[in-house]
């Protein structure tokens, strides 16, 4: 027992601080990255004076945010407010510890892996309204109320689209789920699951063409207009953060996880195959953004219960029939 | 399943969650420390696209959030109920599979009513 509790303390700290330390290096490259996706998308180049190819522009940009006010509105509830944008941040590390990023590399395995990621990642939510609710502003509470409906309305789809793989699978296990595709990656045989999950994963990090809660035409900045400075950076860093874990969620359920195609690793490591995977579908989602236009809201809430929905349920129950005629 | 591996489960959540919270708190700290404070009588005003604000966000806002929130709630702990039967599935015959027709059959019930009362038709009438 001793032995077990020292071994996997080391473990722990190790891989916190390493954890601590990619996910703000992700969140600055990825930041960076959506810059230059942008630009080049739109003709332009992006970010180009700050270090090699503007690579350091993020972290300037996140030194200015640290010198910047924090300013809190008289009108605005002070506890609610001071609150939102730690609680927005406190749960983006957890999913970590399950990502299985190579065969020997979930930090810790748990065989409830999935329910640990998607039970955090839902605390983002409670975060969102708070923080528009304590600012007391009509911009940020129409964001945060906006974001809630669409949050829950595309988290049904999310759970739907993963049940279908954990019916395969028979197991919440991350490592166990990306061995159990190992000639076949489970996008081939289930596409459906796949496209819905990753719809809804683009709505549930509010990402365009999902974007209403924080659609900078109508509502300056949605849930976020009042916080200033570093308040506004965490929700920054938590929103890429998300971005990334909801991406090699992804990975995980329907591309293979650390495995090469079919099978074949070809001689390149667990982890590269993993985050070569996760950031393919990062800039995927970045280029989303860039292409489609946003939705009006009811049409955005209505494209979840009517047709995404139906479809996952009808994809759920074709799956369950499937496996008992096999 | 081996019990000192739950404990470690919770340990391991609750560092991070820990460690988390330290680290976001720590840039507001220090922003707290070295920046430099404005002074001004609009500068704690709400912001409202430069006009003084006018009344307070807190008012009623549409009902059709509120049904959308009850429908989820029908859903969502539902949901959660097929996350065992996931696991549990293919251990018997065929009977479970009848049991979760069934069982989403109900469930698709909802939207169905929801569908006919015309809650996802965004008009006026609220």
């Amino acid at each position: 027992m001793e032995h077990i509790l020292s071994n996997e303390l080391g473990r722990l700290i190790v891989g916190l601080i390493v954890v601590l330390i990619f996910s703000q290096l992700n969140a600055l490259f990825l930041v960076w990255l959506e810059r230059k996706v942008a630009g080049h998308i739109q003709l332009r180049i992006g970010p180009k004076e700050v270090g090699p190819y503007g690579l350091l522009q993020t972290i300037v940009d996140g030194l200015k945010l640290v010198g910047k006010e924090l300013i809190t509105p008289k009108r605005a509830d002070r506890i609610l407010f001071i609150i939102a944008p730690v609680l927005v941040f406190v749960p983006v590390l957890v999913p970590f510890i399950v990502l299985p990023f190579s065969k020997s590399l979930p930090l810790n395995d748990m065989n409830v892996g999935l329910l640990v990621i998607f039970s955090f990642s839902t605390i983002n939510v409670l975060a969102i309204l708070i923080g528009g609710w304590g600012s007391n502003n009509k911009y940020a509470l129409l964001g945060a109320i906006r974001s809630v409906a669409q949050n829950i309305a595309y988290e049904i789809p999310l759970l739907l689209s993963v049940l279908s793989v954990v019916l395969m699978t028979k197991t919440l296990q991350m490592s166990k789920i990306v061995q159990a595709q190992g000639s076949y990656w489970f996008f081939l045989i289930q596409p459906i699951a796949a496209l819905t999950y990753f719809i809804c994963a683009t709505a549930e990090t509010n990402r365009a063409p999902f974007d209403i809660p924080e659609a900078e035409s109508e509502l300056v900045a949605g849930f976020h207009t009042e916080f200033s400075g570093m308040r506004f950076g965490l929700f920054f860093l938590a929103e890429y953060t998300n971005v990334f874990v909801v991406c090699a969620v992804a990975t995980t359920l329907f591309l293979g996880g650390w495995q090469g195609p079919f099978g074949f690793s070809l001689g390149i490591p667990g982890i590269i195959w993993f985050l070569a995977k996760t950031y393919l579908l990062v800039f995927v989602i970045m280029w989303f953004r860039w292409t489609f236009p946003r939705l009006r809201f009811d049409q955005l809430i209505s494209f979840s219960w009517k047709v995404l929905i139906p479809l996952a349920l009808a994809n759920l129950i074709i799956t369950a029939g499937v496996i008992k005629l096999i | 399943m081996h019990p000192a591996s739950v404990y470690t489960d919770f340990m391991y959540i609750s560092i991070f969650l820990l460690v988390a919270l330290i680290f976001a708190i720590i840039p507001i700290i220090i922003s707290y420390l070295i920046v430099k404070r404005s002074k001004g009588i609009k500068r704690d005003e709400t912001y409202e696209s430069g006009m003084a604000p006018i009344g307070p966000a807190w008012v009623q806002f549409s009902i059709a959030y509120y049904i959308f929130a009850l429908i989820f709630l029908a859903f969502d702990v539902d949901v959660l109920y097929l996350f065992p039967v996931g696991l549990a599935y293919g251990n018997f015959h065929i009977r479970d599979f009848v049991e979760i027709v069934i069982f989403i059959g109900i469930l698709s019930l909802v939207i169905v009513y929801a569908w006919r009362k015309g809650v996802f038709e965004w008009q006026r009438r609220f």
